[in-house]
């Protein structure tokens, strides 16, 4: 691979290269595909390090997230401020934890946090319901919806607070070794 | 009171500690694996920290590798100084490393096939459909593999020998593999048993045991790949197995991301909608208890199933058998050479034909959870395939090999050679014309029906089946790993053409990773170490053929092995050979011992296993009362704070989260981010 691209230095790609799970190919890749989102807000040129924020509403019209029920708090978990505007160092992030290369553990910490809709680092009843709502998309009644949070914080909730900490829904992801290939986007 | 910055400062400052004294290989591994953001990542990675705080002034704090390493330095001694300078060698050698590492898996990610596909397949089938096609991808390494590997060790020097082909060529070879093919380095019998020696240099090539040496090694290399990804999804797929999985939290927090299509979504979640209803219907529904009439009638359904499924599969075997032999006195007298095609023909028709058979067995038997008639339905097609298969090993080790004919290597390599083409026949009718037909029925006939889902049990255990006749025939037919490869790159086309068009996605959920985690079992467990049985009985106790391939004229294929043993002996230089051979491998004692050592550390690791699931339930129980204990204090707090307030009514009053907080400080019960640090840090922390 030589060093034929201008977009970043060497320090910054080596840096990146470092901090995800992705080649330099792929880097670069992804890097064309934010710039793609909106090529006028996104310069050629990263060396300068440019404060850049691609607005949420691009990013969510992405194929691969577009049809996804919980595109929105994707964004928001891993943009800076959480609004959903998302830097290119944002970006990179995101995909490299939904890659397949991720650790089990890693994956889990920010599964909890998608889940977690009103950010208090406790999935409660009212988080879980957000979930089956978005999840059947109006196809169960309330009732169905509530007696389904019950169970769940019945099955999962391990000290019995009435809420799931990260530590519930990691062992309860211990125990779903499809996680790891469902929590995986591909791009 | 803590401020966040101050509890954020000092988790970083013990993280820091802990990864000064990793290797930067596992640093590196540390860093990526913490859930930060990118900015800190970088920081931490180049080691250069600004952390600033804001209370009481405090002047920022400026951390650097360097200016600890620097401090360190500065209290050794000269000595250690030296050392210093090694490991700094040492670090950059393992940077170039890392480096040229990153740009090799660059090169194996840009020639990695199919991505595309793949992703189009999992966005609109999901990950459950996926799994068969990259078990698929999979099991065409192996064919890639070890055709480079006959390619260059046995198939080129033979070119470079070859005689001259005199037979005619017909286009029926392509189906009967006789013929033209019987003289070409297809099959076993076209191989010299010569030491190849070009001009006067000297350098030989001895054929014989370049032919076995080759076969084992690829063999090994297969048997040890399978181990090592047996053994990496057992680890990933049976952590608490005896922890029964709830159903329902499973179905809510693993949605398949990796579908994307718009209609795929909206149809999964329907599907999704339908299942928890489901689930939650179970629930609700009591455990009847069923009569002892119902219990009985039950149980000798099961029994009558399972009879007739275990008759038909060995009566199948036994028409196999028979129509085999029949065949082999038949092609004797005549010589009508569309004959061959009869024995292929039959045995793809029983594949094809049974397990429909034995799917409509699901209309007799009941199962309360539908996993089970999975399960069940799966072990009787493994039995009537791998009972196909040894069937006809049999019929091969103990009828053509000692039935005098002039090459009979040449001729088993043939009939795997025929079966596996119809096979692969059989699988691209099924897929162009079963599939096409079935979705006019469901879609123009009988609309009830519907579009059919795709089996993907069905589909593996047939990819099993292939896989374990090429191994088998590889000793044969040793361009069978080519033929192979390009059988599967037809079958993923066609397989994929198929289901975009006649196939709907899956309704239920599928586990796709404890099936993958059995059918790689299988792949090892009944199919591979079978081949190596039949392997064993023909190199150890056959004959081989008098007049044709590399072995002619041995009394056993182990001869060969034997024979260089002894002219090895002979040379003093390779002695050492010749000890490990006698003592090593050829001793009963060291076998004896190995197998003590082996036995004595399983046992270890058993009794190992078993503490640690006691000690898993000791601390799920202590879980279980630490929070007890958290929520008795709470309410107790809040308690006293309201008679306080009564009291009071001036004083300050903490809100119930606030009381958390400070309890949780107190107690020293670690919060979530804490936690989040101290994870990361064991991930981090080099395994032994």
């Amino acid at each position: 691979m030589g060093n034929k691209q201008t977009v970043f230095t060497h320090e910054q790609l080596e840096a990146y290269q470092d901090c995800t799970f992705f080649t330099r190919k792929e880097i670069m890749r992804l890097f064309y595909r934010y710039q793609d989102l909106a090529p006028q807000l996104v310069p050629l040129d990263y060396t300068t390090c440019p404060d850049v924020k691609v607005p949420y509403e691009l990013i969510g019209s992405m194929p691969e997230l577009k049809d996804n029920p919980f595109r929105q708090r994707i964004a928001q978990v891993f943009s800076e401020d959480g609004d959903g505007h998302m830097t290119l160092d944002n970006f990179l992030d995101m995909f490299s934890v939904m890659s397949e290369m991720a650790p089990r553990d890693l994956k889990a910490y920010y599964a909890f946090k998608i889940y977690d809709f009103n950010n208090d680092d406790y999935i409660c009843a009212w988080d879980l319901e957000q979930t089956v709502t978005k999840l059947t998309r109006g196809e169960l009644s309330a009732e169905e919806v509530s007696l389904v949070c019950e169970k769940v914080l019945d099955e999962a909730d391990g000290d019995h607070d009435g809420r799931l900490s990260l530590e519930d829904f990691q062992n309860m992801i211990l125990r779903a070794p499809d996680f790891l290939s469902t929590f995986h986007i591909r791009i | 009171m803590l401020s966040d910055d101050h509890v954020n400062e000092i988790i970083i400052q013990k993280l820091i500690a802990s990864l000064i004294p990793m290797t930067s290989r596992d640093r590196i591994k540390a860093i990526r694996n913490q859930p930060r953001t990118m900015e800190e990542k970088r920081n931490l990675s180049r080691g250069g920290l600004t952390i600033t705080t804001e209370d009481e002034g405090r002047a920022k704090a400026h951390l650097t590798w360097w200016k600890i390493v620097d401090k360190e330095k500065s209290k050794q001694t000269h000595h250690i100084l030296q050392l210093n300078c090694c490991i700094q060698c040492l670090n950059s050698i393992s940077r170039a490393y890392r480096r040229s590492k990153n740009s090799l898996s660059e090169i194996l990610n840009s020639i990695s096939l199919w991505q595309k596909t793949l992703k189009i397949i999992g966005g609109k089938f999901g990950t459950s459909v996926l799994s068969y096609f990259n078990f698929l991808r999979w099991l065409l390494k192996f064919n890639i593999f070890s055709f480079i590997l006959n390619f260059s060790f046995i198939i080129i020097p033979q070119f470079t020998v070859a005689e001259k082909n005199t037979l005619q060529f017909t286009g029926l070879e392509f189906f009967t593999g006789v013929g033209y093919f019987r003289d070409t380095v297809m099959y076993y019998g076209f191989y010299t048993n010569s030491t190849i020696q070009h001009g006067n240099s000297g350098a030989s090539y001895n054929m014989q045991l370049a032919y076995i040496f080759t076969i084992g090694a690829c063999l090994t290399t297969c048997f040890f790949s399978l181990l090592f990804s047996m053994a990496t999804y057992f680890r990933n797929n049976f952590i608490n197995p005896h922890i029964y999985s709830g159903g329902i939290t499973k179905l809510i927090f693993c949605w398949d991301f990796t579908v994307t299509q718009e209609k795929a979504v909206k149809l999964k979640q329907k599907n999704l909608s339908t299942e928890i209803r489901e689930n939650l219907s179970e629930l609700r529904q009591e455990n009847s208890k069923l009569t002892f009439n119902q219990l009985l009638t039950r149980f000798s359904a099961y029994m009558v199933a399972w009879v007739v499924s275990t008759g038909v599969a060995i009566a199948c075997c036994a028409a196999v058998y028979y129509l085999a032999e029949y065949n082999l006195e038949f092609l004797k007298t005549h010589s009508n050479p569309g004959a061959v095609l009869l024995l292929p023909f039959v045995v793809s028709c029983i594949n094809l034909a049974v397990p429909c058979i034995y799917s409509t067995f699901r209309l007799v038997e009941r199962y309360e959870m539908p996993r089970h008639e999975v399960y069940v339905l799966l072990i009787r097609n493994i039995f009537l395939k791998i009972s196909i298969i040894g069937i006809l090993c049999y019929y091969w080790l103990n009828t053509v090999a000692l039935s005098g004919e002039e090459c009979w290597e040449t001729l088993i390599g043939q009939d795997i050679y025929r079966l596996l083409l119809m096979d692969f026949v059989f699988s691209l009718v099924n897929s162009f014309l079963g599939e096409f037909l079935r979705r006019i029925i469901g879609m123009q006939l009988i609309t009830s029906l519907g579009l059919q889902e795709f089996d993907i049990a069905r589909n593996v255990l047939e990819l099993i089946y292939a896989q374990t006749l090429v191994w088998i025939g590889i000793f044969f037919c040793p361009l069978l790993p080519f033929i192979q490869m390009i059988m599967l790159f037809i079958m993923f086309y066609s397989k994929n053409i198929s289901l975009m068009m006649n196939f709907q996605p899956p309704s239920k959920a599928w586990r796709a990773s404890q099936m993958m985690t059995f059918f790689i079992f299988l792949l090892f467990f009944p199919s591979f170490t079978g081949v190596l049985c039949t392997l064993a009985i023909t190199i150890w106790r056959l004959k081989p053929s008098a007049d044709c391939g590399p072995f002619r004229g041995l009394p056993l294929f182990i001869h060969s092995i034997y024979s260089w043993i002894d002219t090895l002996s002979t040379r003093p230089g390779y002695l050492w050979v010749v000890w490990i051979y006698r003592n090593l491998i050829g001793s009963v004692h060291f076998f004896f011992i190995l197998t003590l050592i082996v036995l004595i550390i399983t046992y270890l690791y058993w009794q190992i296993a078993e503490g640690r699931k006691i000690m898993i339930r000791l601390l799920h129980e202590q879980i279980i009362n630490e929070g007890k204990d958290k929520m008795f204090l709470i309410e107790k707090l809040i308690k006293l704070q309201d008679m306080e307030k009564k009291a009071n009514p001036s004083s300050l009053v903490l809100e119930r989260r606030e009381v958390e907080v400070s309890l949780e400080a107190a107690l020293g019960t670690p919060g979530t981010r804490d936690l989040r640090f101290r994870r990361s840090v064991q991930e981090g922390n080099p395994r032994a």
